[in-house]
């Protein structure tokens, strides 16, 4: 850690706190405007909320229909985030701890897909899905951000999974326990941190996605909580009272999450595939 | 140790098989795609080379390729110089002894946890140009003179958006890079200090140096991600990416072509694939470094 003069701290606080304000003032002002009629938003910008009320949020709530919104992001984040824990931590432990042919090119092969975005092959993913009658789908969506969180999942848990020793796996395997019975009772015990991180961190990329429903989902009760607000900016572009609502909302969850979980988040990111 | 051929295939196929189906293979399709003509529906005309001659032969719709790719290179040159260099800076506070490092860290991180085409829409409302928080704020300071039309005018709209998604991402940079830092052994620093090294020169010969493999994973992470920008611009400016088309980047052109929108000439996939395979192909040699990187990294661990 680097030591600071008296001079330097001062220095340091200084920018630090500007730049706090830059990133909280955004955040705050759009949850005071939440509560703010439209004229005093346009008025008194700079003002709290005078006479607070809920109307804005019953509002913008039922208008912008966020109780849809909130519940397909959750049934296909939370299904996804399922699928993908079991199968990549599936993949990572046969490529991390059995020696087979194929081994590493099957890791540099799951790889790929940190390198290139799979938004490159959004249209044959489209036809693939409109093929088997899964576009303007929940499970269609589910089946391509399962797909596209293997690579990142795959990394991490591989990581995680070769810290395991050998000699319990071993201890387990001379005790009789199947392949399948020490996945089950050595090693994901031991690497609880990390399906957690890996839960916490591809809930939330797909609960921030847009552009895979922008593409696939063009029924409004289908529509996750991105694309319900990203429509009602469209069709309510003067309420700016009900747009501020709306994406306090929309944020709220994710938020709430981070500051339950911000240990699992940046540990997420920096021992993702940067490390 | 060895695994049983029933169980490898229990373990291997199910993520091996979606993610061959759903990634693997629609990326590389869109190869096959890039040589049809075709509106999504009906009978598919083979064209062969045609949709990449009108990409790279003079004509309207090369000038709108170029058009975006300039705005492409242009976005991650900018952002590069923010997100990694000013990031950097924030890191090194972050890292020194300071109270509140933690607190400062964690604020330091909302931002990201907002989805991209969200900021967009939080901010297209904050850069009004009547009403918009950024104007009113300049005018109550006495800078009334510097509002403007931030997305409305040529000269502005790209590096305001570019600005907007430092301000959503930059996080990111700061705290990777802020790992990368703290890595570094202690004594190292302690050692230097009392060679009587000051901080710059600390952070110039020991800090930066130790940090640059991590510099570069990012930067390149960047730039495969400053290739693939929608939703930001999606969100300030909707996929004609006005004024004049001064903020299109590829992955609004694509859009366009693919899917279509207001005002847009007919739709083609097979040319809308083949602009995803120019961005392909202008990624894949920094991919296959980022790759590369990557195993050997596993390898000597």
């Amino acid at each position: 850690m680097l030591t600071l003069s008296k001079y330097g701290k001062i220095l340091v606080y200084t920018l630090l706190l500007i730049y706090t304000m830059l990133v909280l003032v955004p955040f705050l002002m759009m949850i005071s405007n939440s509560f703010k009629s439209m004229r005093d938003i346009y008025l008194k910008p700079f003002s709290l909320p005078t006479d607070p009320s809920f109307r804005n949020i019953i509002d913008a709530w039922n208008q912008a229909g966020i109780g849809r919104g909130y519940l397909n992001s959750l049934i296909i984040a939370g299904s996804a985030v399922v699928g993908i824990v079991i199968i990549s931590s599936f993949f990572a432990y046969a490529i991390s701890k059995y020696e087979f042919r194929g081994r590493r090119f099957l890791f540099m092969y799951s790889m790929l897909g940190l390198a290139f975005p799979a938004r490159l092959a959004i249209i044959p993913i489209y036809l693939l899905l409109r093929n088997i009658n899964l576009t303007n789908s929940r499970l269609g969506l589910i089946i391509i951000y399962i797909a596209v969180n293997i690579p990142f999942s795959v990394f991490l848990l591989k990581n995680f999974i070769d810290g395991v020793p050998n000699e319990l796996s071993e201890a387990a395997r001379i005790d009789g326990a199947n392949p399948l019975q020490i996945y089950r009772h050595v090693v994901i015990p031991l690497i609880k941190p990390a399906i957690s991180i890996v839960s916490i961190v591809s809930f939330v990329n797909v609960w921030n996605d847009f552009f895979f429903p922008l593409i696939f989902i063009n029924d409004r009760s289908k529509a996750t909580i991105t694309l319900a607000v990203s429509i009602f900016f469209g069709e309510y572009a003067n309420r700016w009272n009900l747009l501020f609502t709306s994406l306090t909302l929309a944020i709220a969850p994710t938020i709430i999450l981070f500051l339950i979980f911000s240990r699992q988040f940046i540990a997420g990111m920096t021992q993702g595939a940067i490390k | 140790m060895k695994l049983a051929k029933r169980y490898l295939l229990l373990f291997v196929l199910p993520a091996l098989i979606l993610y061959t189906l759903f990634i693997v293979y629609p990326l590389i399709n869109s190869l096959f795609l890039s040589l049809y003509s075709w509106p999504g529906v009906g009978k598919k005309t083979f064209v062969g080379l045609d949709n990449f001659r009108k990409v790279f032969s003079a004509g309207s719709f090369r000038n709108e390729v170029f058009n975006a790719f300039w705005h492409n290179v242009y976005f991650y040159f900018l952002a590069a110089l923010i997100e990694i260099g000013v990031g950097f800076f924030i890191a090194l506070m972050l890292a020194s002894k300071i109270k509140g490092a933690r607190m400062f860290r964690n604020i330091v991180y909302i931002p990201n946890m907002i989805p991209l085409v969200l900021v967009g829409f939080m901010w297209s409302l904050y850069l009004n140009p009547q009403v918009g928080l950024v104007n009113q704020f300049l005018k109550l300071i006495g800078l009334g003179g510097l509002a403007q039309s931030w997305l409305g005018q040529e000269s502005t709209a790209l590096t305001t958006i570019i600005l907007v998604n430092a301000w959503r991402n930059i996080g990111f940079y700061v705290l990777v890079l802020l790992a990368a830092i703290l890595d570094i052994n202690p004594s190292l620093l302690e050692a230097a200090y009392i060679d009587g090294a000051s901080n710059w020169k600390i952070i110039w010969r020991i800090i930066f140096p130790l940090s640059f493999s991590t510099v570069r994973t990012l930067a390149i992470l960047l730039f495969i991600w400053s290739f693939n920008v929608f939703d930001m611009i999606y969100a300030l400016e909707g996929v004609q990416a006005g004024p004049y088309r001064s903020t299109d980047v590829l992955g609004t052109l694509f859009y366009r072509t693919a899917f279509g929108g207001l005002g847009s000439s007919a739709i083609d996939m097979g040319l809308g694939a083949t602009i995803t395979v120019f961005i392909f192909a202008i990624i894949m040699p920094v991919s296959i470094l980022y790759v590369y990187l990557v195993e050997k990294r596993q390898r000597s661990a």
